[in-house]
């Protein structure tokens, strides 16, 4: 255990005041975590979190963060930055205790310079606020994670993040004009040198992606684009995965660079049923239609969805889960549980299944966006050259119910947790010629366990990421925690083992900690050697990224 | 230079490849593979000397702050080949010492290229593109020249190699790779990279337009790259410049000529050409000779020669700032010959050849003081200097360099103040 408590609390409370510091067990418990799907099995099973915070602060100046930074070091007390906790590796859990710094309350838009399209905007603002803010005013950041409505700008930051349009605007590490952060010794640093300055190495690309470890990203300078004037969506047919890879390869490499490229494997492509889940009306109730200029005010975001109904059947998972049902008879009582037991067996039904139904192939959605002549004419190349490769035009219907409904599927998750059972996604990347390699070669080995189905997208010339998503059964908590790891450590070995990085946009956070060495072998000396110089003491963020944390273990 | 030293590092790089600087206390190294190169970085630490990276040809290498230390000028020149060809990712992984053009030469008969960085660069190695940063060395598609690097192998100072993992993006910690680009060789040295290549283009068009000043040009320019045009080379040339270069378009005092090449696939290469003609005519621009444009491109590609050697000075602003900053310098120095280039969203670079009265270059302490002014001009008006460098984080780095590297072995000149 780290310094007492009620020091730590005294100390924060000299920086913040008293009412943006918080020791109450419902707090502390709610920043013990994020949305890593391995705490939610111990939260379904009513096990209270063993990793706490010592306390929580709110601080609203960055001259408050490197106060509490200083204070931390002198008491010898972990920091943990927290942004929305919709991280999905357990990047937040504070291994060792310690100040759980809530990013939140930094939250301004500070100004748009509109001769450089930059902004300048603070760490904890919401990804959802910002894109609204920045609509207002004709531009967009281009980050659409289908987490903007509980992400923040730092997190983005921290982690890499992309979002759904990144094969045009980028994933954020490509939008970063500069940085401001709280190192770990508590001093504030700008790597805002403009990008054309020049000499020494590019700071920002090392402090990007960092997770809270080299220090706690308070401000930003970010590349804008104009809003889109034009949005062109487009569904397309492939006969299988391979032609819809070859297809995509060919788009990008001739230079153009549509927003969205999606490209379904044949079980994802049933589940996801474009084919018969027509562009429904209700949808557009909730905001967002297919446009050809944006809504005013709504730019590329639809108002919240409404929170899913326990009951409601509509998610892709389980969509899967019945057409299971349907087609195994034998599968009576739960279902279910049932189906995701004998996961080699659906695996084989499903692309069985799959293969039968799903003749048709594999579904591609492809969307320009973007300045209207350009936009006009990459759009005819792409589609032009996606016909040249045999992909068949849908029309624009099947890009239209995707895009209407491209924030909900996150809402599905939750519901899927119960019994044991669990659903979980890994995205991985690699370089085109090894992608086919990657995609089989995880799903095999995640097939052992697991429901699979994966879709391709975020594109580049060289390469593109696979996101697979996986559903398992296992009949207690303890079980199914082992068969949780033990589908990670498969998967991610089997995609080190084509060369591929075990993440393209989620992060390490406590998941992928394990696997650091595999990915980067020697050069976690620089790693290492970066973590160092930039928090001498091991204070940020402790335990993560797969960097050692002796100072902390040995107690 | 101690006799044992370069007797050991003879013994693994062959008595060939090693020979003393006549008049410093310096061995020019040229080891043939990475693993040779390792050795000599650890028995050069472990001899106590310093270790001064050396590309493409044997320029003046940085030993500032050095003295009568002892020190191996290690030279990547026979690292020189391509160890693969991914034409399917479009990657390219080759050794450091070979330089752009000839990687250009291999690329050339197969549709590829590195993309349209400005030719001048390319006769620097590799290592060397990668591992110095300055303004130039960029491009409207492609961005800088660091972004193409998608994997680096090097030598760290304990002899140690590392090579980051190629993918296309990733999420696993920082980028790596990213803190050996720009560092001049003092986290480690570079012995290969992974370059993204791209197709060599299906058209280029070129274009050249008078406007009727250069804030109209550099309005048009910023214009057009707003409605996303990606030029392959956009050029704004003042009228002192162009008086020389361009006589034949006839430029009045104060008028700006702009050359502009758009590539990729015909119709792209169209629509960009469009857009800059647009953006022209919205700044009160006009058509003027192709031929006009035709000439940089030959002389852009060295085909043709330039009337006079390369600029003097240069320094690069955000498109904020780059108006006062052009301004600011042709207030500075009335008589040099400007020109604005090497456009994209984050700004341009402004180069000026510092000429005397008479037209003619300035050499000697004449340029020096002339440089100065300019410097002073640009600075004052928001303009980054050549060179120049955020030293805000120097800290930091030295904390790193320390870390990997405490006996100070690799160029432990460069990068540091003073």
């Amino acid at each position: 255990m780290v310094a007492d408590a009620d020091r730590v609390r005294r100390e924060l409370e000299g920086i913040v005041g008293p009412r943006r510091v918080s020791v109450r067990p419902g707090d502390l418990d709610t920043y013990a975590r994020d949305m890593w799907p391995r705490l939610l099995l111990a939260r379904r099973a009513g096990v209270a979190p063993t990793m706490l915070p010592t306390a929580v602060v709110w601080p609203e100046t960055v001259r408050e963060v490197a106060a509490i930074v200083r204070m931390a070091r002198n008491l010898g007390v972990p920091i943990i930055p927290y942004g929305g906790g919709s991280g999905v590796c357990g990047g937040v859990v504070p291994r060792f205790g310690g100040i759980t710094i809530d990013t939140k309350r930094m939250a301004a838009l500070r100004g748009i310079r509109t001769s450089d399209q930059v902004v300048d905007v603070e760490a904890g603002l919401s990804g959802e606020r910002f894109e609204r803010e920045l609509t207002r005013r004709g531009y967009t950041f281009g980050n659409f994670p289908s987490s903007i409505y509980c992400s923040t700008v730092g997190g983005w930051l921290a982690t890499r993040a992309a979002g759904q349009l990144s094969t045009k605007y980028g994933k954020v590490e490509d939008r970063v004009a500069g940085l401001t952060l709280v190192t770990g010794t508590g001093e504030v640093v700008d790597t805002d040198g403009p990008r054309r300055a020049i000499g020494g190495p590019d700071w920002t690309q090392l402090v990007l992606g960092s997770e809270g470890t080299l220090g706690i990203i308070t401000s930003a300078r970010l590349r804008l684009s104009p809003a889109p004037q034009l949005k062109l969506f487009r569904g397309f047919e492939v006969p299988n995965v391979a032609a819809g890879v070859e297809a995509l390869r060919r788009v990008l490499q001739r230079g153009l660079k549509p927003a969205v490229v999606r490209l379904y494997d044949e079980l994802d492509t049933f589940v996801n049923s474009f084919g018969d889940h027509h562009y429904d009306p209700d949808a557009a109730a909730w905001g967002h239609t297919h446009a050809p200029v944006p809504l005013p005010g709504e730019g590329a975001l639809p108002p919240l969805p409404p929170p899913p109904r326990p009951t409601d059947d509509d998610g892709p998972l389980e969509r899967l889960l019945g057409m299971v049902r349907k087609t195994r008879r034998g599968l009576r009582g739960d279902a279910f549980t049932a189906v995701l037991d004998r996961p080699r067996l659906v695996n084989r039904v499903v692309g069985t299944v799959a293969e039968k139904i799903a003749r048709k192939g594999c579904k591609l959605i492809i969307g320009l966006e973007g300045a209207r002549l350009r936009t006009e004419v990459e759009a005819a190349l792409t589609f032009a050259e996606l016909e040249r490769a045999g992909a068949r035009d849908l029309g624009e219907e099947p890009g239209r119910a995707w895009l209407a409904r491209r924030y909900a599927v996150s809402y599905k998750m939750s519901p899927v947790f119960r019994d044991g059972a669990f659903v979980d996604t890994m995205e991985v990347a690699t370089s085109w010629a090894t992608l086919l390699d990657l995609y089989h070669s995880v799903r095999a080995a995640l097939g052992k366990h697991a429901v699979v189905m994966a879709h391709f997208s975020h594109a580049y010339p060289e390469g593109c990421s696979i996101y697979f998503t996986f559903a398992a059964h296992a009949p207690d908590q303890a079980a199914s925690e082992r068969l949780y790891d033990q589908l990670w450590k498969d998967g991610l070995e089997a995609a080190t083992r084509v060369g591929a990085t075990i993440s393209h946009h989620h992060g390490v956070g406590m998941l992928r900690a394990p696997y650091m060495a595999g990915e980067h072998r020697e050069a976690m000396a620089i790693l290492t050697a970066l973590k160092r110089s930039f928090d001498p003491d091991d204070i940020m963020n402790p335990g993560k990224l797969g960097l050692a944390a002796r100072r902390w273990e040995a107690r | 230079m101690t006799v044992a030293l370069e007797a050991a590092l003879a013994a693994v790089v062959g008595a060939d490849h090693v020979r003393p600087i006549p008049g410093q206390p310096a061995l020019a190294v040229t080891p043939g593979s990475p693993t040779e190169l390792a050795d000599v970085v650890r028995l050069t630490a472990d001899a106590g000397a310093a270790i001064v990276p050396v590309g493409a040809g044997f320029r003046a290498a940085r030993v500032r702050g050095l003295g009568e230390r002892r020190r191996v000028h290690l030279s990547s020149e026979r690292l020189d080949q391509v160890v693969q060809l991914d034409e399917t990712s479009m990657l390219c992984h080759a050794q450091a010492g070979l330089t752009g053009a000839a990687l250009e030469k291999i690329l050339a008969p197969r549709g590829l290229s590195l993309g349209d960085y400005p030719p001048g660069i390319l006769g620097s190695s590799l290592g060397g593109l990668i591992g110095v940063r300055t303004p130039g060395k960029s491009s409207a598609r492609h961005g800088f020249f660091e972004e193409a690097v998608a994997g680096v192998s090097a030598v760290l100072a304990d002899g140690r190699t590392i090579h980051t993992r190629v993918a296309p993006r990733r999420s696993t910690g920082p980028d790596l790779a990213r803190a050996l680009c720009g560092s001049e060789g003092t986290i480690g040295y570079i012995t290969a990279a992974v370059l993204r290549l791209h197709r060599r283009p299906e058209a280029r068009l070129l274009a050249a337009y008078v406007l009727p000043s250069v804030d109209a040009a550099i309005a048009a320019a910023f214009l057009a790259l707003r409605e996303e045009c990606a030029p392959a080379g956009l050029r704004i040339v003042d009228a002192t410049e162009a008086r020389l270069h361009f006589p034949e378009a006839g430029l009045a005092d104060g008028q700006a000529l702009v050359v502009a090449a758009t590539a990729g696939p015909t119709d792209l290469a169209a629509c960009d050409r469009d857009l800059i003609a647009s953006a022209v005519a919205a700044e009160g621009g006009a058509v003027a000779d192709l031929g006009l444009a035709e000439r940089w491109w030959r002389r852009r590609l060295g085909t043709e020669p330039t009337p006079e050697p390369g600029p003097t000075f240069q320094a690069s602003a955000g498109p904020g700032q780059l108006t006062a900053a052009y301004h600011a310098v042709r207030r500075a120095v009335p008589a040099a010959r400007l020109h604005v280039s090497r456009f994209d969203l984050d700004g341009a670079v402004l180069f000026a050849t510092l000429v005397d009265a008479s037209g003619d270059p300035l050499v000697g302490d004449a340029l020096t003081a002339t440089v100065a002014r300019a410097e002073a001009a640009a600075t004052a008006a928001g303009a980054w200097l050549l060179g120049a460098r955020p030293t805000a984080l120097d800290p930091y780095l030295k904390a790193l360099r320390a870390e990997l590297d405490p006996r100070g072995v690799m160029n432990p000149g460069a990068l540091t103040e003073g």
